[in-house]
């Protein structure tokens, strides 16, 4: 059976595997296999620190970022949630970097006992751009890519299953903890509890709450061992899988090539030629 | 066999050899001289933790090439592991995004559920927990808990499993109740030794040299408070850790110290290069601020980043231990038993005999 | 397919005492056993037991033989015994595999890992859908539905691995009165289209509606073992810690209260 199709009627008249399994993306960017994806925004990520400086990171954010969220059609969300992301560790980074950059001379301004360099900020835009350009790449790849998709590529790639499931599985426990987290805090609310206030409060109403979520989590385990093993799940070797990302010769040649260019920039980068 | 495990000791070498002398580039310039001095010289520890996956990859890539699979290392992962990694891994991003974003606290709190399964499981299920765990963090999971820079630091994580899955096979953390005065002073005082010279060298190589905290004529007064605050919690910390040993009568207090201090040290020795060459000391969660007082104090960004961390991790380690010691005590006896560990964390082995018709299952 | 237990006994890991002794029992083709019991005295045992994953799962020390079919399973792997008897559980939600985003996909994760070609996936899962009428629920997300409507997608699973015999643990303790009525329903007509099922249940009206057999457990021991209507008619049940049927209970008061109605009598039998 080829890569990326279901079967939707065979001979004998048996109904197949339905359209809603592994439905394809809305865009050429989308539709990219996972592994693609994963190895531009891998490498997009690596290249900014390796370019170092304010132009390399701002070329390669438009080249790798801008343009293909454009392309795909996501770009207000990726600006979104991209500023979304760095928007703690980017302040965070400014104001460090501006006001605290040691061995600084030029004087830009003076607030009491800190002083904001030229110096400072240079390396504060510097460390900015950077950021962006990784968020922007992580964001990216986390819009057009479903993590379900990712792992089912993987597995038709030899990963075994227990890894697809594991990866699956963390994904969709997070949300479903936080919402477990959210009941119980609702529940311990009613009681009288104490989610407000100074840091003080806070961190002793995690407590009450963060407990009962994690022992509770792992009281499950048992069932769902059980549960797993009832339907097959120690069998060793592959598995059937429904469906799986089409991959084509280009792709893996653009990936080859994509490595290469970083192995290429990480070797100038050490020797020193890029500055 | 034997071939797979020369590999990996050769790449481990390799590497080690190749990032001494890059990362000593990247610096002031390799000097024969002083081969152990430059650059490369501070980021041993990231240096061997990478060496180590390395290492690892390699032997994983020898394996699959002479028997088409990985049977050594999928055979560690029974299902009642597999089911409880997704639980780790949720709640190190959940608990990890919380004190970052929320609570803005210089700790991190997000290794929980790798040194849980590290210790039930065994060392390369912590390591995968801590890797999948970091990498999800970053590129799957939605804003609010995403963080970008987790996963560059998805190699601490990894390091922070095998250690906790070699202090839960080394029985570390079993527990040893009701033991006599005598053992848990000899045991309380030993733990604090090490600490203590832990922290002694922590001190010499990486703070002495920036400057005195006691030294009243230190132009910057934060750092005498500071100084006088570390003091304090650091006595604080012994006379707690006195009167937890000798109240619980678990001589086991002294054994998850001791773990939780080192692992917080390694932790901190291999983050803080990444931190500073690869974000600039900043990663938005509250151990900036430390870093920015650091550095104006005088300390450099390497420096800098390394004075945070051996302040924050072991903290924050200690108090993972803690937690997860915790977490065990709570659990049920049959529950832990069946994990690949779970033996070495129960109070008593007390292993059922096939006596006479019982059996147990073969398979 | 038969199974069949001869002095079969089971010690939990770390327990002196066993919970299950001496148990004798057959569990015939075609057939619906019913299993009632106070709390803690064994159902739950039994039924892990009897679909393998006690002791291989579980831990804990098993004696006594079982046998499928005339052939010992001692030796057998949890995956290999998984195929021929599917068990089901109280928890609807613990029985989600967790990695999947539809009913669907939920469905075929048994079958997908026993590596079956890809279209036998596709028609043994629509045919579990189908047979439990919730093929109109293939698109959505389980971890949506109601506690009834998981509990049918889990049985829905079992199915689609084409067991011989299915062993469900209280499958409805943990569902609403409409949850209830949903899965009970599913498994009547499961029951009358010839499946061999082992039902554990404290609602003995289900029982009294679909088992021909009652099987009775008693501090790990068979109390009591015969026709449904015998057992469960049987005063001794209130003794063993089990609520008789309505039906039962509804013709006892009648009679405490003087009322000898040919016609009641005839509906409740028949009802």
């Amino acid at each position: 059976m080829a890569e990326g199709d279901r079967l939707t009627e065979s001979p004998s008249g048996q109904r197949g595997v339905p359209d809603f399994v592994g439905r394809p993306g809305p865009s050429a960017y989308h539709r990219l296999n996972p592994l693609t994806k994963a190895t531009l925004a891998t490498a997009t990520a690596i290249a900014a620190v390796a370019l170092g400086g304010l132009v390399g990171p701002i070329v390669l954010v438009t080249a790798a970022v801008i343009g293909p969220a454009l392309a795909a059609g996501v770009l207000g969300r990726l600006v979104r949630t991209a500023l979304l992301l760095s928007l703690p560790i980017a302040v965070s980074a400014f104001l460090v970097n501006l006001f605290f950059f040691p061995g600084a001379s030029q004087v830009l301004l003076r607030i009491g006992p800190i002083t904001a360099t030229a110096e400072g900020l240079g390396f504060a835009a510097e460390i900015l751009v950077r950021i962006l350009a990784i968020s922007g790449a992580v964001t990216l790849f986390y819009l057009t890519t479903r993590p379900a998709d990712m792992t089912v590529d993987l597995e038709r790639r030899g990963i075994s299953p227990r890894v697809a499931f594991v990866t699956n599985a963390s994904v969709q426990t997070v949300p479903a903890m936080v919402e477990r987290a959210g009941q119980i805090t609702a529940a311990q609310r009613a009681r009288g509890l104490d989610t407000e206030g100074s840091l003080w409060r806070r961190i002793r109403g995690v407590l009450p709450i963060v407990g009962p979520v994690i022992l509770g989590s792992i009281a499950e385990v048992e069932e769902r061992t059980m549960a797993l093993e009832a339907r097959g799940f120690t069998r060793p070797g592959r598995r059937t899988l429904l469906w799986a990302p089409p991959d084509t010769g280009a792709e893996r040649l653009i990936r080859w090539a994509v490595l290469l260019g970083l192995v290429a920039l990480i070797a100038a980068r050490i020797g020193g030629w890029l500055g | 066999m034997l071939v797979r495990w020369i590999v990996a000791l050769a790449a481990f070498v390799i590497v080690i050899l190749i990032g001494m002398v890059t990362i000593g580039n990247f610096g002031t310039g390799i000097d024969d001289n002083n081969f152990f001095d430059t650059e490369g010289a501070n980021s041993f520890a990231l240096i061997g933790a990478i060496a180590l996956v390395v290492a690892f990859v390699a032997y994983a890539g020898v394996e699959y090439a002479q028997t088409g699979g990985l049977a050594s290392i999928a055979s560690q992962f029974d299902t009642r592991t597999i089911v409880l990694m997704p639980i780790a891994v949720a709640i190190n991003i959940i608990l990890g995004a919380t004190v970052a974003n929320a609570l803005k606290l210089p700790i991190y709190l997000d290794s929980i559920g790798t040194i849980l399964v590290g210790a039930l499981a065994g060392p390369v299920a912590g390591a995968l927990t801590g890797m999948l765990s970091n990498v999800l963090w970053t590129y799957v999971v939605p804003p609010p808990f995403q963080n970008g820079p987790a996963a560059a630091f998805g190699i601490v994580a990894v390091v922070i499993g095998v250690l906790a899955g070699l202090a839960g096979r080394a029985g570390w953390l079993r527990p040893r109740l009701n033991r006599p005065t005598g053992e848990l002073a000899i045991g309380g005082l030993v733990a604090i030794a090490i600490v203590i010279g832990l922290g002694v060298y922590a001190y010499s190589r990486f703070y002495g040299t920036t400057f005195e905290f006691f030294n009243p004529a230190n132009s910057d007064p934060i750092f005498t408070i500071l100084g006088w605050l570390i003091g304090l919690l650091f006595v604080a910390f012994v006379i707690g850790f006195l009167v937890l040993l000798l109240i619980r009568r678990d001589l086991t207090v002294a054994y998850v110290t001791v773990a939780g201090v080192v692992t917080g040290l390694v932790a901190a020795l291999i983050s803080a290069p990444i931190s500073a060459n690869v974000f600039g000391g900043v990663t938005g969660g509250g151990t900036d601020f430390l870093v920015a007082a650091f550095r104006q104090a005088g300390a450099d960004l390497q420096t800098a980043t390394f004075q945070q961390g051996l302040l924050s991790d072991p903290v924050d380690k200690l108090v993972t231990f803690f937690v997860v010691y915790l977490v065990l005590a709570a659990m049920a006896r049959r529950t832990k038993a069946r994990f690949p560990q779970g033996e070495r964390l129960l109070e008593s082995a007390g292993a059922d005999a096939d006596d006479g018709e019982w059996r147990r299952a073969t398979v | 397919m038969t199974i069949s237990l001869a002095g079969v006994g089971y010690r939990y890991a770390g327990a002196t005492a066993p919970a299950l002794l001496d148990v004798d029992l057959e569990l015939r083709d075609g057939e619906v056993l019913g299993l009632v019991g106070a709390s803690e005295a064994g159902k739950t045992t039994l039924c892990l037991v009897v679909s393998g994953l006690a002791p291989r799962t579980v831990g804990g020390q098993i004696r006594g033989a079982i046998r499928l079919d005339g052939e010992d399973v001692d030796a057998w792997p949890m995956h290999r015994i998984s195929e021929r008897v599917g068990i089901g559980f109280q928890n609807p939600a613990t029985q989600l595999s967790q990695v999947t985003g539809s009913v669907f996909e939920e469905v075929a994760f048994g079958p997908m890992n026993l590596a079956l070609p890809r279209d036998e996936v596709a028609e043994r899962t629509w045919s579990a859908l189908e047979s439990l009428r919730i093929d109109t629920l293939a698109e959505r997300d389980p971890v949506r539905l109601s506690g009834g409507q998981q509990q049918l997608v889990a049985l829905a699973g079992l199915l689609a691995m084409r067991p011989e015999h299915l062993v469900l643990d209280e499958p409805t303790a943990q569902l609403d009165p409409a949850g209830t009525r949903l899965v009970a329903d599913a498994i009547e007509r499961l029951a009358a289209d010839g499946a061999s099922i082992l039902v554990a249940e404290q609602k003995t009206d289900l029982l009294a509606a679909i088992c021909s057999r009652v099987v009775v457990l008693d501090g790990g021991r068979v109390a009591q073992l015969g026709p449904a209507a015998e057992v469960l008619g049987d005063r001794r049940l209130r003794d063993l810690g089990v609520a008789e049927p309505s039906a039962v209970r509804l013709q006892r008061a009648a009679e405490a209260a003087g009322v000898h109605d040919a016609r009641l009598s005839e509906a409740l039998a028949g009802g």
